[in-house]
């Protein structure tokens, strides 16, 4: 099995190199959108000490002679945030800037996001300055203070936002598409090379081919999704450069998270590869198996994508959730990498996973024991 | 021995209507003998031969293999069967001796029984210089091998032959036939199904020659000719299928 290039890019190689480059590049994204340097800051000409604040906290600032020159670096994309000071104070004493910026240039709102926090500290400096000066206590300005304390929930150690944003989704996926890359091959496939005639002239039973081809089908599936667990082990563990931001609140892979992503994965993969076996079963030839699987690519898909936002809405602690095939195995994952497993939507996830298994299944064996899907050439 | 009792295989095709692929064959092959099935490209002999290596079931009659009914014991028929087309049919990643080592374990073989077969194959047919190779950078000829060692691996009493020598060049084909020789000296119960008179000559004990799924003519090749007064096997087959044509365009007349 593992003699096919194909079986070991897509269980091994590619879900493993998939999370080291994806783990890599939003991780060199993350941590250099982070960095002022990275910045770049167009200020119009000034004396205004507040520039060389900014070059203090290491913006890269840029000077321009003037805001029209601004606003047309702006247009053209090549600058994020054009900064113009005030001459003089106002006679209230409060020096104002101005920021020219593309408010739908995400980038903007980053700089402007880090201009204005190098702000308010400047105006809390300020601010205790004169406070301390009139001998008035820093509290007497925060009459209500809000003080967050965090509730631990579930086991310590959850995953961080990117983790529980891409695991649950990549583990699924690639449930799927490890199987996808090699299934068209293995009965319509077949079917070409004339291979299939000649196990079907040996004794075994019809039936027990198609489980044989079943239960093969079933490990390269759960092999390629473990191996995406893997690779982002591997990348937590390894301390890839620019991924230290994205394992920040560590991988969330515990002994218990682990068994509860395996069993809500079993009865997934084994409905995946049924379907797959069924499509091939069906299908002439392997182009034509490639062309339903293109179809059912759908089916599979949305459901997973959307496990990607369902966290972001009351829906993730939903019961419905655990009815929907897929859905339910990515959001149990979720929960499981934030250590706070819910056991009795993990047991319904199992039974509603295990259904339209048996179901998919149930149609691989019917077709395969029906002469005329198997002569089919 | 094989036995065929007014086997029949009907299929429903949406634009020809019901196709008569095979319609009543009887036929009967007697170990140590080769029975030759004749006839031209579409004339149903390899739905026959599909039918008998229960890969199909016939829509009509009944067929035995070695004593088993094809339709109700499809598994012990397959046991007592070996089948070999021109198609290899190798699985190109498996090394030959993994392949007939698969199969071998696919035929029940213990492991002892296997091995014991698996070098007697290799021998007889000389596979052993290219048994650790992979299937997919074999020669024809030597795919050619291991196909009929994986034919004969189980010691099966009864063996199949769909156009084995198709697209082989005239060494392989003598291997090809020199083995089925060797198999009928042996006591097997050969059916041979080709479109090369020559090959029927050569081999076959009796021969049924097929058209449009039924049977036109049986004998051995002397008897063929005999019947229908020709001089040569060739004419002879072309007679017997002209016959049934007439016949009906007589009848849609």
């Amino acid at each position: 099995m593992f003699r096919d290039k194909r079986v070991r890019s897509s269980v091994f190689f590619g879900p493993l190199f998939l999370m080291v480059l994806i783990s890599f590049l939003v991780g060199s994204v993350v941590s250099n959108l982070g960095k002022p340097e990275n910045q770049k800051l167009h200020v119009v000409r000034s004396d205004n000490p507040l520039v060389e604040r900014l070059r203090n906290n290491r913006f890269n600032v840029i000077e321009i002679p003037s805001v029209v020159e601004g606003e047309r670096l702006i247009r053209k994309g090549e600058a994020r945030v054009v900064l113009q000071f005030e001459e003089a104070p106002s006679g209230s004493g409060q020096q104002t800037t101005t920021a020219y910026f593309d408010p739908k240039h995400q980038l903007s709102e980053v700089a402007l996001g880090m201009v204005s926090r190098v702000f308010q500290e400047e105006n809390r400096k300020s601010l205790k300055t004169v406070l301390d000066q009139k001998g008035i206590p820093e509290t007497a300005i925060e009459p209500i203070k809000l003080s967050r304390k965090e509730v631990v929930v579930g086991e310590k150690g959850g995953a961080g936002a990117f983790i529980v944003g891409m695991l649950p989704y990549l583990i699924v996926i690639w449930a799927f598409f490890g199987g996808m890359s090699i299934v068209s091959d293995l009965v319509a496939g077949e079917k070409e090379k004339n291979t299939l005639e000649t196990l079907l002239i040996t004794p075994v039973k019809r039936t027990q081919i198609v489980f044989g081809k079943f239960v093969a089908l079933s490990v390269i599936c759960l092999l390629s999704s473990l191996s995406s667990v893997v690779g982002i082990i591997a990348v937590g563990a390894l301390s890839l450069p620019g991924a230290g931001e994205l394992f920040k609140g560590g991988t969330g892979i515990t002994p218990t998270s682990f068994l509860i992503i395996l069993a809500v994965l079993l009865p997934t993969v084994a409905f995946f590869a049924s379907i797959l076996l069924a499509i091939s079963t069906y299908a002439k030839n392997p182009r034509e198996a490639q062309s339903h699987l293109g179809l059912v690519n759908f089916l599979v898909l949305t459901p997973a994508v959307a496990s990607q936002f369902i966290g972001l809405t009351d829906a993730a602690n939903a019961m419905w959730v655990n009815f929907v095939p897929v859905l339910n195995t990515s959001n149990n994952i979720r929960t499981a990498l934030l250590g706070k497993p819910d056991l009795l939507a993990v047991f319904v996830t199992i039974v509603v996973s295990t259904v339209p298994a048996l179901i998919a299944l149930w149609v691989a064996v019917w077709l395969f024991n029906r002469e005329q899907v198997l002569t089919r050439v | 021995m094989v036995r065929t009792i007014d086997v029949a295989k009907h299929f429903t095709d949406a634009k020809r209507g019901v196709v008569k692929a095979v319609d009543g064959v009887t036929m009967e092959a007697m170990p140590g003998s080769i029975v030759g099935l004749l006839g031209v490209n579409g004339a149903g002999k390899t739905t026959l031969l599909r039918i008998l290596s229960t890969v199909i079931k016939p829509t009509h009659g009944r067929a035995e293999i070695a004593g088993h009914d094809v339709a109700t014991h499809p598994e012990l028929v397959r046991a007592n069967i070996g089948f070999m087309s021109n198609s290899t049919a190798l699985y190109g990643r498996l090394t030959a001796r993994e392949m007939l080592e698969y199969f071998g374990g696919l035929y029940g073989l213990r492991k002892v029984e296997l091995k014991k077969n698996l070098d007697e194959v290799i021998d007889r047919l000389q596979i052993g210089p290219f048994a650790d190779g992979l299937c997919d950078k074999l020669s024809t000829g030597q795919k050619q091998r291991v196909s009929i060692a994986r034919t004969i691996l189980h010691n099966p009493p009864v063996l199949f032959f769909d156009e084995p020598t198709a697209g082989l060049d005239v060494v392989t084909s003598q291997t090809v036939m020199e083995f089925i020789e060797g198999a009928r000296d042996a006591g097997k119960t050969v059916v041979y199904c080709t479109h090369i008179m020559s090959e029927v000559e050569r081999l076959c004990d009796q021969v049924y020659v097929i058209n449009e799924g039924r049977i036109m003519g049986v004998g051995s090749v002397q008897d063929l000719k005999h019947q229908t007064s020709e001089q040569s096997l060739e004419k002879a087959f072309l007679r017997l299928v002209r016959y049934q044509s007439e016949g009906l365009e007589a009848v849609k007349a």
